[in-house]
């Protein structure tokens, strides 16, 4: 190929400020096969895209050099330009002389002459360039939600309305999430149960919704469109087709003094239980570790009692294989335990709070269930320890969050919210009780949510201490929580009935097991990171999977479902296609030259690489060569780079073509 | 006086005193909880490096019920009442209004700050307006002095003020007298039914 474009961008200043384009424009008029080069602006807006189609028209241009950004940014732009101008799209190759070079230099003559290098090599590459065709793959219409909160509803909902099917998967006996176990929601005090459980209701009722409750995700094979899900249904021992839930065995139960985790270990359940009343499915579901007949052999009491025969104590672990064509992840979070310090992580604990050690020190989600007309004191505000009233409350935000020595350095982000609507429901239920709140900061941003805030102050009467609480310790009946308020600038302290510790928010347990299934990535915490933070917030960087709700980052209940809806859209756009295009930079196995000694197997970390037999006429196996799936590759190149006879090849970045990029400089 | 500036706060129902900041909120027509310690009104205040307690503490402790803490403070007398504070703040708190009110508050109170010089010269001015029906420089400084315990204060002021004339050796008594008594008698009688704050 020998008509080259070379096609050097100014960005502005970005480019030209440190890097002389005119200069590197002129010493690519004069390499090899370069037909035409000059500089532009702005060459990604559309004069610029004009001035580069344009110029293969006129100069009869066989291949295109952008020199500009890095191709993560504008790659696909000149594609699309050389292909309105007639040209393959992959004959069109980017030049990074801006992150790579003028970004991070500061003399101008030598970043000159890096981008001309940098320019030259390029120019070799393309000369080398095959006209490549993208590769199709069916799409299987079918979506999975990992997590039944209100995340995964939503999206499953979403989908499923639009008519396709879905496959939910919640760990949990009942889908509902965090959010089924709210009181009541801030900016607008509606009941939580009140949204949640008739969305519950849908999903268990809706005709494309597969739910698989109190099961989890075995192993992911496959990739986008074409996922291969196995998935781990526990034993219920309860047979779902035939429980009729009318909860005889939950009554003669005779075991029924285990702590409640719904109830957030306040109240107390048997042993063959729902999680609360409003549970979808509303199938009980044993607890082996404390039912005395798992323990014993015992008891067996809710088989006898069982109308319909539904209690099954032989039932196993079941796997179950669901083909799917994207994933919507939406596994939620869990509050920081500052009880103890984890073992095994950075984070440091919080022995200064009492939390663990002082009855009536609790957590946020302690106190929903204890405002909650569905909880274990039918929505009476009471202490722990001993069942009274309490008429002093402190609130003590941030515990946890934004604390990078303790190991979390985030903001948790919904903790100023809920501790102002706990203000609230404290004040509408103890009308002669009055609630403090220790804070370091309000942030308060959202639709209505400032003033919210302020209302629990100005109406409400919370008291707002600005400044972090050193100390809690327990004095007689009280709680003492010593503090200061930074605005006087004096030590404060309450005696206090009652401590509610706003703790911070974390991905759920083995949030980084299932991202490994995935082969999703995520940040230190375990949140699973987002592609793109701006542009593309809600898909991970591995294709066909998506993200939804706080398993992403702290976020609260509007800000989930709007991310659960926008998962779902995103969702919709895969499926709107029958066929999906993949870049064709893949590997190819030369199956003259190859051994079958399948090096390349083993190194492949994307499972592309398979046996493929070679047989003659007749039948007869001739060898076994490796075989590069077009639809798994990912063009890493580490095959290529391991094949000991060389017959692997990157299309786009062959052997030959990296060695002419190496030999000219 | 005890100085409590620095003393913890022991914030309970007891230590917060509710009826203090309805009485602010009632005499200076302007709410205190608004406040959200955004610090603009210290930022603009002329009179804040002569303050203990900058103007948006004093909000801050009206809020927490402290009233011993605002009136002990030299800050409420410091106050040029000029109006920056309540022009300026984002959330309509009068902070001029509430210092009137705080003085006023200072007056009644049997608080710390009855033994400021600022309430003293205060009495006595009063004391003059009701005694002679106009002010009386010369007995004002005196007893003044006196009472402070400052007997040399500003003296060698006197002799010049005498030879301009703007001060008197000998009061002259307003002529009205009655109708003056009347006022005093009528703000009483409106006290009483409590018309006047």
């Amino acid at each position: 190929m020998s008509r080259i474009g070379v096609f050097i961008c100014h960005c502005g200043e970005n480019i030209s400020r440190t890097v002389d384009v005119e200069q590197v424009a002129q010493a690519a008029r004069q390499m090899t096969g370069v037909a035409y080069a000059c500089d532009y602006k702005y060459m990604c807006s559309d004069p610029g895209q004009t001035l580069l189609k344009k110029a293969v028209a006129e100069h009869k241009l066989e291949g295109i050099v952008v020199a500009a950004c890095s191709p993560r940014m504008h790659e696909k732009t000149f594609r699309n330009a050389a292909q309105a101008a007639g040209l393959n799209p992959f004959l069109c190759e980017m030049a990074n002389i801006r992150e790579h070079c003028s970004w991070v230099h500061d003399d101008r003559a030598e970043a000159t002459t890096k981008a001309t290098d940098i320019v030259r090599m390029l120019v070799e590459r393309v000369r080398k360039n095959k006209k490549l065709v993208p590769i199709t793959v069916p799409v299987t219409k079918r979506a999975l939600v990992i997590g039944g909160g209100i995340a995964g509803i939503q999206a499953a909902l979403d989908i499923a309305d639009c008519g396709h099917q879905v496959v939910l998967v919640e760990r949990e006996p009942s889908i509902g999430g965090h959010m089924a176990m709210l009181s009541e929601t801030f900016p607008t005090l509606d009941c939580s149960q009140c949204i949640m459980t008739p969305r519950m209701v849908d999903v268990i009722n809706h005709p494309r919704i597969t739910l698989h409750t109190y099961s989890e995700i075995e192993c992911v094979d496959g990739y986008i469109g074409n996922f291969s899900i196995t998935i781990k249904k526990k034993a219920r021992s309860v047979d779902m087709a035939k429980c009729t839930g009318c909860g005889v065995c939950m009554e003669k139960c005779p075991q029924k003094k285990i702590p409640n985790e719904f109830d957030k270990n306040l109240g107390f359940r048997p042993a063959i239980y729902v999680p609360f009343p409003q549970a979808v499915p509303n199938t009980p579901v044993i607890d082996r570790e404390h039912c005395t007949k798992f323990i014993n052999g015992k008891c067996g009491v809710c088989q006898k009692v069982c109308g319909p025969g539904a209690v099954d104590y032989e039932q196993q672990d079941q796997l179950v294989v669901e083909q799917v064509g994207a994933i919507v992840v939406a596994t939620g979070f869990k509050l920081y335990d500052i009880t103890e310090k984890p073992k095994g992580s950075a984070i440091k604990g919080y022995g200064e709070f009492g939390h663990g050690k002082i009855p009536d020190v609790i957590d946020g989600l302690t106190f929903e269930r204890l405002a909650s007309a569905s909880g274990p004191t039918g929505g009476k505000i009471v202490r722990p320890s001993d069942g009274k009233e309490p008429k002093q409350v402190v609130f003590v935000q941030c515990v946890g969050s934004r604390a990078r020595e303790k190991g979390i350095s985030y903001c948790s982000k919904v903790c100023c919210m809920y501790t102002a609507k706990h203000t609230m429901l404290y004040k509408h239920k103890v009308h002669d009780g009055q609630a403090y709140v220790f804070f370091m900061d309000a942030r308060t941003p959202g639709k209505s949510y400032d003033e919210f805030w302020r209302r629990a102050i100005e109406e409400e009467e919370a008291v707002y201490v600005r400044g972090m609480v050193s100390r809690v310790y327990q004095k007689g009946d009280k709680v003492v929580v010593m503090g200061s308020d930074i605005a006087v600038g004096v030590q404060v302290e309450i005696e206090a009935d009652l401590v509610v510790l706003a703790t911070a928010i974390q991905p759920r347990d083995g949030a980084d097991t299932l991202a490994q299934k995935l082969g999703i990535s995520y940040d230190k915490y375990n949140f699973y990171s987002e592609a793109h933070a701006k542009l593309r917030p809600v898909e991970c960087a591995t294709a066909g999977i998506y993200l939804a709700g706080a398993c992403q980052g702290p976020k609260d209940i509007p800000d989930t479902v709007a991310q659960a809806s926008a998962a779902a859209a995103k969702v919709m756009t895969l499926f709107s296609k029958d066929q999906l295009e993949r870049e064709p930079i893949v590997a190819r196995v030369n199956e003259k030259f190859c051994v079958g000694c399948l090096a390349c197997k083993k190194v492949c970390a994307y499972g592309a690489v398979e046996e493929k037999e070679i047989r003659d006429r007749q039948g007869n196996l001739i060898r076994v060569v490796a075989y590069v799936n077009p639809g798994l590759c990912s063009g890493c190149g580490t095959c290529q780079a391991t094949c000991p006879s060389k017959s692997v090849e990157l299309d786009g970045y062959t052997d030959e073509q990296v060695m002419a990029m190496l030999d000219t400089l | 006086m005890k100085n409590i500036k620095n003393t913890k706060m022991e914030l309970s129902q007891e230590t917060m005193n509710v009826g203090f900041i309805k009485k602010v909120e009632a005499l200076s027509g302007s709410s205190v909880r608004r406040c959200f310690q955004c610090g603009k009104c210290s930022a603009g205040c002329p009179m804040r490096s002569f303050m203990d307690h900058p103007p948006n503490r004093i909000v801050r402790l009206i809020q927490l019920g402290q009233w011993e803490r605002v009136l002990a403070g030299r800050s409420i007398w410091y106050c040029a009442s000029c109006e920056t504070c309540s022009t300026r703040c984002p959330n309509k708190v009068d902070l001029a209004a509430i210092m009137d009110a705080l003085r006023k508050l200072s007056w009644d109170a049997d608080g710390p700050s009855k033994e400021s010089y600022v309430q003293l010269a205060n009495k006595l001015f009063i004391n003059n307006i009701k005694q002679y029906g106009r002010q009386y420089e010369m007995r004002l400084a005196a007893v003044f002095n006196v009472k402070s315990g400052q007997f040399l204060k500003d003296l060698m002021l006197g002799p010049k003020l005498l030879s301009k004339g703007k001060l008197k050796m000998f009061h002259s008594k307003n002529k009205n007298l009655a109708e003056i008594e009347k006022i005093f008698n009528r703000i009483e009688e409106m006290r009483k039914n409590g018309d006047a704050p």
